[in-house]
C-alpha cells in the first residue's frame, strides 16, 4: 500500500513537472523489459506481453464508447476484423502462396491505411447508437460485428476457411521487426500512446460531453452537447484503437488471420477485460487486459483427469474466477483504484487540515 | 497490513507461476501437444496420444529417456494454437511439437516450428497447403487432402455421375476438400458443380439448398462439412424429399463417430474416403477396435483415433533412431531426421507411411492410400464397409 501511494504521489509530482514526463519515464523503463525476460525467464514472456499490448488497446479503446460514452457496443471484435484483414490484404503479395486477394503495399502504409478504413467502420457501427440504446444498441452492433466475421468467412479473396497466410512483418530498412522483441518496441510504443491519448480524450472538453451522454443524454442534450455527434465521435475513436490493434495483430508473426480469431467468445474475453478493470476507468482497462490474459495463459494447459479421463478445465477455472471477481468486485479494480485514490485524497487534506490548525495555534 | 500481506502473496504466487513455467527437465524427451479438445471425441484423441505416452514410459522409456508429454487444448482457433506453439517451443523447450486437429490451426503453426528449427508431427489436418509451405520440419500421419479429392472424382465419375452438388461448410478441411473433388471433377470428367452451396461452420438449415438440389435431379450431393454440421445435412436431405437414389458423398469428417450417431439412419450409404476403417479385417484393426471401445467406450473408433495411434508409434520409431546429444537445437535437428527416415510404416492406416528428407509435399505427406469406406447401418451401433483402397502417385493433385 505505501509503495503503491508512493509511486502515485511520485507520477502527480512528475505530471507537475511536465505531462509527458512521467509517460517518458515509464517508457524508458518498458525498454529494456523484453531483455529482462528473456534473461530471468524465457522468450515465450515476450509473446505474451505482446499479445498482452494488444489486448491493452483494444480494452482502452472499447473503453471509451462503454466507459466513457455509455454506449453498450458488442461490435467491437467486428472493427479488430476489418483492422486486421484491411491491413493484411493490402501488404500481401498479389498472387501469393495462400491465393488471397493482395496490393503488395508497404507494411507501414498498410497499417494506417488499415486504422483509416476502421475508423469509417466504427462510424457505420455506431450508426444504430443515434437511434438505439442499451440492449437494442448491443443486438444491432453484435449482429454488424458478426456480419463482418460472416463476411471474411465466405469470401475467399479475403482468406474464407483457410485464412490469410504469410502476412509480412514491418520492417525497417533490411531489418524485418518479425522477432517477439523488435515486435514488443512496435506494440509497446502503440499501448502507450494508445493509454496516453485515452486519458486525454477523457481530460479534454470532448472527454467531458462523452460522459455527459453517458450521465444522462437528454440533460446532455439540454446543455447544447450535439449527442449524435459526440456518440459517433466515441465510436470512431474506439474504432481507431480497434483497427489499430488488429492492423498490428495481423503483421505480428507467423503473420495469420483466419475468421475464428474474431468470434463472440474474443467479443466476451474483451468485455470482461473492460467490466474487472472497471468501466471508464482507463487503468481499469489496461489491468483487466493484462489479469484476463495472464490467466489465460496460465490456466490454460491445466489437465484435469476424472476417472483416467483428461477433462481441460481452463474454461471452468477461468470463467469461475471471473464471476469470482466480478461477484465481489462489482466495480472491477478500476474501481478499487478510484477508492485508493479519493482515500489518498482524503488523508492528504486531513494532514494538511491538521498541520495548518497546528501552525495557528 | 492485511493488504499488504494481500500483495506480497500476490507477488508470490505470479512468481512461483512464473518460477515453475520456466523450469525445464533435463533429462526427459519433451514432447508438446495442441489439440481441438472440444468435444468428447476432440478429449478423447488427446487423451489416446498420452495413454500411448505413458505405455512407452512404463516400458522403460526411450532408450532410457522418459517422455514428459504436455497437451494443450486451442480450440480449434489460430491465435490460440499460435500462442500454445509459441509456449511449447520457447517456454517448455520441447523436442518435438505435435499439432493440430484443425487444418486453420495447423497452417500458422507450420511457420513457427520452422522458424524455431522443431520437428512437426500434424496428427489430423488435411489442407493441402499444410506441407507445401516448404517447411523442412513438418510431417504429416494423415493423408493430405489432395488425394482424397482424386480418389472421391474417380469413384463418383465412374460409379455415380457428374452431376454432383456441392455443400460446402466454411472450415479450412472442408473447403479444401470441396475446392479438390471439384478440381478432380473438372479434370477427369470436364464437369462443373450442377449447385455449390457454401455455408457457415457450423450451419444448421439446409433445407433451403435441399429444396433446390432435389429439382435439380442430381446424381450425387457431396457433403463437405465437420462431422456434427454434416450429420444435420444429410438428415435434412432426407427430409426434403431427396431419395435413396441421389447418393450422398461425404468428406473426411464422415469418418468420425457423430456422423452416422446424430444421422441415425440418414447415413445409411454415405460414402466418404479416409485413411482408416473400423471396418478394416487386419488382426491389428481389430485389436485397434477392442482397445478403443474397452478403453474410451468407442464402438467403432475414426481415422483420427488410428492417426493419433500411429502419430506416436512413429514417434516412438524415430525418437529410439535418435542419440540425443542434450543439446536441444542438435536433438531437435536429430529427431527431425529421424522422422525423415521413416519408411514403410504399417500401422492402422490405409497404406505405408513414409517420409523423407526434402521439404516438399511429395515428402512430406507421409501416407498416400485412401479407403473409400461407406456407411451400412447408421446410429449409436453403426457399421461400414470398405469399397475400395486407392495408392495415389506422390506428386498427385500438385499444381
Amino acid at each position: 500500500m505505501i509503495v503503491l501511494s508512493k509511486l502515485a504521489d511520485l507520477f502527480e509530482d512528475l505530471a507537475k513537472r511536465h505531462r509527458l514526463l512521467p509517460w517518458l519515464i515509464a517508457y524508458v523503463l518498458l525498454l529494456p523489459l523484453p531483455f529482462v525476460l528473456a534473461g530471468l525467464f524465457n522468450e515465450y514472456l515476450i509473446d505474451l506481453v505482446n499479445r498482452i499490448c494488444l489486448f491493452i488497446l483494444l480494452a482502452v479503446g472499447l473503453n471509451i464508447v462503454k466507459g466513457f460514452c455509455g454506449q453498450v457496443t458488442v461490435g467491437h471484435i467486428g472493427l479488430y476484423a476489418i483492422g486486421a484483414v484491411t491491413s493484411a490484404v493490402l501488404s500481401l503479395e498479389p498472387g501469393g502462396f495462400g491465393g488471397a486477394l493482395g496490393f503488395g503495399w508497404p507494411v507501414w502504409l498498410s497499417i494506417p491505411t488499415a486504422v483509416l478504413v476502421t475508423a469509417f467502420a466504427g462510424l457505420i457501427i455506431g450508426l444504430p447508437s443515434v437511434r438505439l440504446q442499451g440492449a437494442y444498441l448491443a443486438l444491432a452492433t453484435l449482429g454488424l460485428g458478426e456480419s463482418v466475421r460472416i463476411f471474411i468467412a465466405v469470401t475467399p479473396a479475403l482468406g474464407s476457411s483457410t485464412g490469410l497466410m504469410m502476412i509480412p512483418a514491418p520492417s525497417v530498412g533490411s531489418f524485418t521487426l518479425d522477432s517477439f522483441t523488435s515486435y514488443y518496441y512496435i506494440v509497446m510504443t502503440a499501448a502507450l500512446l494508445g493509454i496516453y491519448f485515452s486519458f486525454s480524450i477523457l481530460r479534454s472538453a470532448t472527454g467531458r460531453a462523452f460522459q455527459a451522454i453517458r450521465e444522462d443524454t437528454t440533460a446532455a442534450a439540454v446543455n447544447g452537447i450535439n449527442v449524435i455527434q459526440y456518440k459517433l465521435l466515441a465510436f470512431v475513436f474506439s474504432a481507431v484503437y480497434a483497427g489499430l490493434a488488429g492492423a498490428l495483430f495481423a503483421h505480428m508473426q507467423p503473420g495469420y488471420l483466419h475468421h475464428n480469431n474474431f468470434t463472440v467468445i474474443e467479443m466476451v474475453t474483451l468485455l470482461l477485460m473492460v467490466v474487472l478493470g472497471g468501466i471508464g476507468n482507463v487503468w481499469g482497462g489496461v489491468i483487466g487486459a493484462i489479469v484476463v490474459a495472464i490467466a489465460y495463459d496460465q490456466t490454460k494447459d491445466l489437465v484435469f483427469y476424472f476417472m483416467d479421463r483428461p477433462i481441460v478445465i481452463q474454461p471452468l477455472v477461468f470463467g469461475l474466477s471471473m464471476v469470482l471477481l466480478v461477484m465481489f468486485m462489482p466495480r472491477g479494480i478500476g474501481g478499487w483504484i478510484e477508492d485508493f485514490q479519493r482515500n489518498r485524497r482524503f488523508i492528504r487534506r486531513s494532514e494538511e487540515r491538521l498541520s495548518g490548525s497546528t501552525r495557528n495555534t | 497490513m492485511k493488504l499488504k500481506n494481500r500483495i506480497l502473496a500476490g507477488a508470490l504466487t505470479v512468481g512461483v507461476c512464473f518460477a515453475a513455467a520456466a523450469t525445464t527437465y533435463a533429462d526427459d524427451i519433451r514432447v508438446g501437444i495442441t489439440m481441438r479438445m472440444v468435444s468428447e471425441n476432440g478429449q478423447a484423441y488427446g487423451q489416446m496420444m498420452m495413454d500411448e505416452i505413458k505405455g512407452i514410459n512404463e516400458a522403460g522409456g526411450i532408450n532410457g529417456h522418459m517422455i514428459k508429454a504436455t497437451l494443450m487444448n486451442d480450440e480449434c482457433k489460430s491465435d490460440k494454437g499460435v500462442a500454445n506453439a509459441n509456449k511449447l517451443v520457447f517456454q517448455e523447450k520441447v523436442h518435438l511439437l505435435i499439432g493440430s486437429s484443425c487444418s486453420s490451426v495447423t497452417l500458422p503453426i507450420v511457420d513457427v516450428t520452422a522458424k524455431a528449427g522443431v520437428p512437426q508431427l500434424v496428427p489430423h489436418s488435411t489442407n493441402s497447403k499444410i506441407t507445401q509451405k516448404g517447411s523442412e520440419w513438418v510431417f504429416r500421419v494423415p493423408v493430405s487432402g489432395r488425394y482424397y479429392g482424386g480418389v472421391n472424382a474417380k469413384y463418383v465419375g465412374e460409379n455415380i455421375g457428374t452431376k454432383i452438388a456441392y455443400i460446402c461448410a466454411a472450415d479450412a478441411a472442408s473447403v479444401g476438400d470441396c475446392a479438390n473433388m471439384e478440381k478432380q471433377m473438372k479434370a477427369r470428367f470436364g464437369v462443373e458443380p450442377a449447385y455449390r452451396a457454401d455455408v457457415q461452420e457450423k450451419e444448421v438449415d439446409f433445407r433451403a439448398h435441399m429444396q433446390k438440389i432435389k429439382s435439380m435431379k442430381v446424381d450425387g450431393i457431396l457433403v463437405a462439412a465437420l462431422a456434427e454440421t454434416m450429420a444435420r445435412a444429410l438428415v435434412q436431405s432426407y427430409e426434403a424429399g431427396i431419395g435413396e437414389d441421389v447418393r450422398r458423398i461425404g468428406s473426411s469428417s464422415a469418418s468420425n463417430a457423430p456422423v452416422p450417431k446424430i444421422a441415425g439412419d440418414a447415413a445409411k450409404g454415405v460414402f466418404f474416403t479416409a485413411a482408416y476403417a473400423a471396418a478394416d479385417q487386419r488382426p491389428i484393426a481389430k485389436l485397434f477396435n477392442e482397445m478403443v471401445k474397452a478403453r474410451y467406450g468407442i464402438h467403432a473408433p475414426d481415422h483420427d483415433f488410428s492417426q493419433a495411434y500411429d502419430l506416436v508409434r512413429i514417434m516412438e520409431i524415430a525418437l529410439k533412431n535418435t542419440a540425443l546429444t542434450g543439446s536441444l537445437a542438435d536433438d531437435r535437428t536429430a529427431i527431425r531426421d529421424a522422422i525423415a527416415n521413416v519408411k514403410g510404416y504399417e500401422g492402422l492406416a490405409s497404406g505405408p507411411i513414409s517420409f523423407c528428407a526434402a521439404a516438399t509435399p511429395q515428402c512430406r505427406d507421409g501416407n498416400r492410400t485412401a479407403v473409400l469406406i461407406g456407411y451400412t447401418k447408421g446410429g449409436e451401433d453403426f457399421e461400414t464397409e470398405v469399397l475400395a483402397r486407392v495408392t495415389m502417385e506422390e506428386d498427385f493433385g500438385l499444381e
